[in-house]
């Protein structure tokens, strides 16, 4: 007798259960109908962790410029072994920021991606060293230990150093550079890699000054490959042309803002990633600024794929060992279409 | 000698079934994945036939030093079990840090490493050397100490010092298990050493080979990479499995299975 109650009251607690989740399954759908949902939901992979250098589209995401077009924008972060070219390949994200020798790279093994915009108009890589070394040209460099990320960041540099008839194997010698610059300040390197925005900031901090620090621009040196991209899925993008065009409106007014005050860029950025010091945010802000408009450039124009410049990363790419053939430039691997479409133009 | 065959033959039927179903495209179905994306065994074979004296050389750097970390960790693992076993009321603090020292992951530590030295080499064996030490010590702890407590006591009666039940009895005794501890370290080296090479200055070795080339989307390459890795790994393996059925003929573990 005693069991059978128990029972009963174990199957009436079971049934209150299911009466209660069953009103509450049925009731989801009319919270869901009060508030409309039209954002469309686009993924943006990013090639490096949050930081200034993507201030546009993070700007443009707070201020509620994707939403005004109806875009729910996800940011995802980098890091160094997240493959842009890999995750919107995969369809982890929609649209990605890559460098651009880079993804020719990828285009060149048969990867259907399409450059789409073109961020960054200027090289921001380096070679810098301390002054007390004393390498002051590109020739200078001859029977010395140069540091790079490798990975596809190195192309740059082995077109310096050929270009001044200097042998990449014999002639120096080649380390793989760590996230820090903690080599090149503890003397086991002569020159590192640095972008303009990031690692020379960071000597900056640690306390040196532009007078002891000598670096050769890449832009100067003639040997500029263009970094930070725009690009989708080929496949993405022939159904959802209308999306990416809105995603470029919103993106493109965002990093205007952002070159007109980057300051402000900067605070917003490090309000969304509190994981470096608001200074560097504010550094690298204000660098990448003259990336994206540099002296003389309109800032109407801002994601305009220069196709000299283009043509010129492939050659060095070609020219150095990256491409094994020529980089096929067409509307399958670079176009301006949706640019142009964004900007009225 | 039927039942031999049969052990070698169904692996190797099996193995090149899978071969063959990854040569013609069935992971790729399953996977969804493009030959870009996973390379196909031809093309790695072609791949790392054209590029073979670059990885050698790769592999005898990551190899190399991954073996003497393997040694050099080895030995301090055992003298640590061997201090602990002589002076067992202090000595075991010892192995509890080594076993502490086990947990951290090699990700954190091949930094830490980086720090300490400047050299690519040198900082691949501290890695490999923290990362052998303490399946060794565990090992020859449990070696050096499970003995039959007889065997003890027939030492003590005949008035044998410690130092003579240690060469005479526990030394023998804890074989097996540094064999045990060796196979291991054999593969935990190997992995270590390529991990460390991750995070290296030197841009030699098998680790870098393969972080490198997978980054720029030369995957044939970064898989020949992984294929001399595995490779080298086997035939370690096989040095110690055939060294350890000279060394111990005597142990259970190496007698035949009569049918």
């Amino acid at each position: 007798m005693k069991k059978s109650k128990f029972t009963n009251l174990v199957a009436v607690i079971m049934l209150t259960f299911l009466t209660a989740t069953g009103c509450s399954s049925a009731s989801t759908p009319d919270t869901t109908k009060t508030t409309p949902d039209k954002l469309e939901k686009v993924t943006l992979q990013l090639k490096w962790l949050p930081q200034s250098q993507f201030m546009g589209y993070y700007l443009a995401k707070s201020k509620g410029y994707y939403e005004a077009e109806g875009i729910d924008l996800e940011i995802l972060p980098g890091g160094s072994d997240i493959i842009p070219e890999q995750q919107v390949y995969n369809g982890v994200a929609d649209i990605g920021v890559t460098w651009v020798s880079s993804l020719m790279k990828y285009q060149s093994k048969g990867w259907g991606l399409v450059q789409t915009g073109q961020i960054f108009q200027k090289s921001a890589m380096l070679l810098v060293s301390k002054a007390s070394t004393g390498i002051n040209t590109p020739e200078d460099l001859k029977g010395k230990k140069i540091a790079s990320w490798f990975g596809g960041n190195e192309y740059e540099i082995y077109a310096l150093l050929e270009k001044n008839a200097l042998n990449k194997e014999t002639d120096v010698k080649l380390v793989q550079q760590d996230y820090t610059m903690n080599q090149l300040l503890k003397g086991e390197i002569d020159a590192a890699s640095a972008m303009t925005y990031n690692e020379y900031g960071l000597l900056l901090e640690s306390g040196l000054k532009d007078s002891d620090l000598h670096v050769i621009n890449m832009n100067d040196a003639g040997v500029a490959m263009l970094e930070d991209c725009l690009f989708v899925n080929s496949e993405w993008i022939a159904k959802n042309e209308d999306l990416y065009v809105r995603f470029m409106k919103a993106s493109i007014k965002g990093w205007a803002e952002a070159c007109v005050d980057p300051a402000a860029a900067g605070q917003i950025v490090f309000e969304v990633d509190k994981s470096v010091s608001i200074d560097h945010q504010l550094y690298m802000a204000k660098e990448v600024a003259k990336l994206v408009v540099p002296t003389g450039f309109d800032p109407a124009n801002i994601g305009f794929i220069d196709p000299a410049e283009v043509k010129q990363t492939a050659e060095l790419a070609l020219k150095y060992g990256l491409l094994t053939k020529a980089a096929v430039i067409s509307d399958d691997t670079v176009t301006s279409k949706y640019w142009k479409l964004a900007t009225a133009k | 000698m039927i039942n031999k065959v049969k052990n070698i033959l169904c692996p190797l039927a099996f193995g090149i079934a899978l071969i063959m179903a990854w040569q013609f495209g069935l992971f790729h179905k399953l996977l969804k994945l493009k030959p870009f994306q996973l390379p196909v065994p031809s093309e790695i074979a072609s791949t790392l036939s054209a590029n073979l004296p670059k990885a050698l050389t790769d592999c005898g750097v990551t190899i190399s030093g991954a073996l003497i970390g393997l040694i050099i960790g080895s030995l301090i693992g055992f003298m640590i079990a061997a201090i602990a076993t002589f002076f067992p009321k202090w000595g075991y603090g010892g192995m509890i840090v080594v076993t502490a020292l086990n947990a951290v992951p090699i990700v954190a530590l091949s930094p830490i490493m980086n720090l300490w030295f400047s050299n690519g080499m040198q900082q691949k064996i501290g890695v490999v050397t923290v990362v052998c030490m303490a399946a060794m010590a565990i090992n020859a702890y449990s070696g050096l100490n499970n003995i039959n407590l007889y065997s003890i006591d027939l030492m003590h009666s005949v008035a044998a010092n410690n130092w003579t039940i240690f060469t005479k009895l526990r030394l023998p005794n804890s074989l097996p298990h540094l064999f045990t501890a060796t196979k291991i370290n054999i593969a935990s080296s190997i992995i270590a050493a390529i991990i460390s090479e991750y995070f290296a200055s030197s841009t030699a070795g098998l680790g870098f080979g393969i972080k490198d080339n997978l980054r720029k989307a030369e995957m044939a390459m970064g898989w020949s990479y992984i294929v001399v890795a595995s490779l080298a790994g086997v035939i370690l393996y096989c040095i110690i499995l055939l060294v350890e059925r000279d060394a111990i003929k005597w142990h259970a573990s190496q007698k035949e299975i009569k049918h």
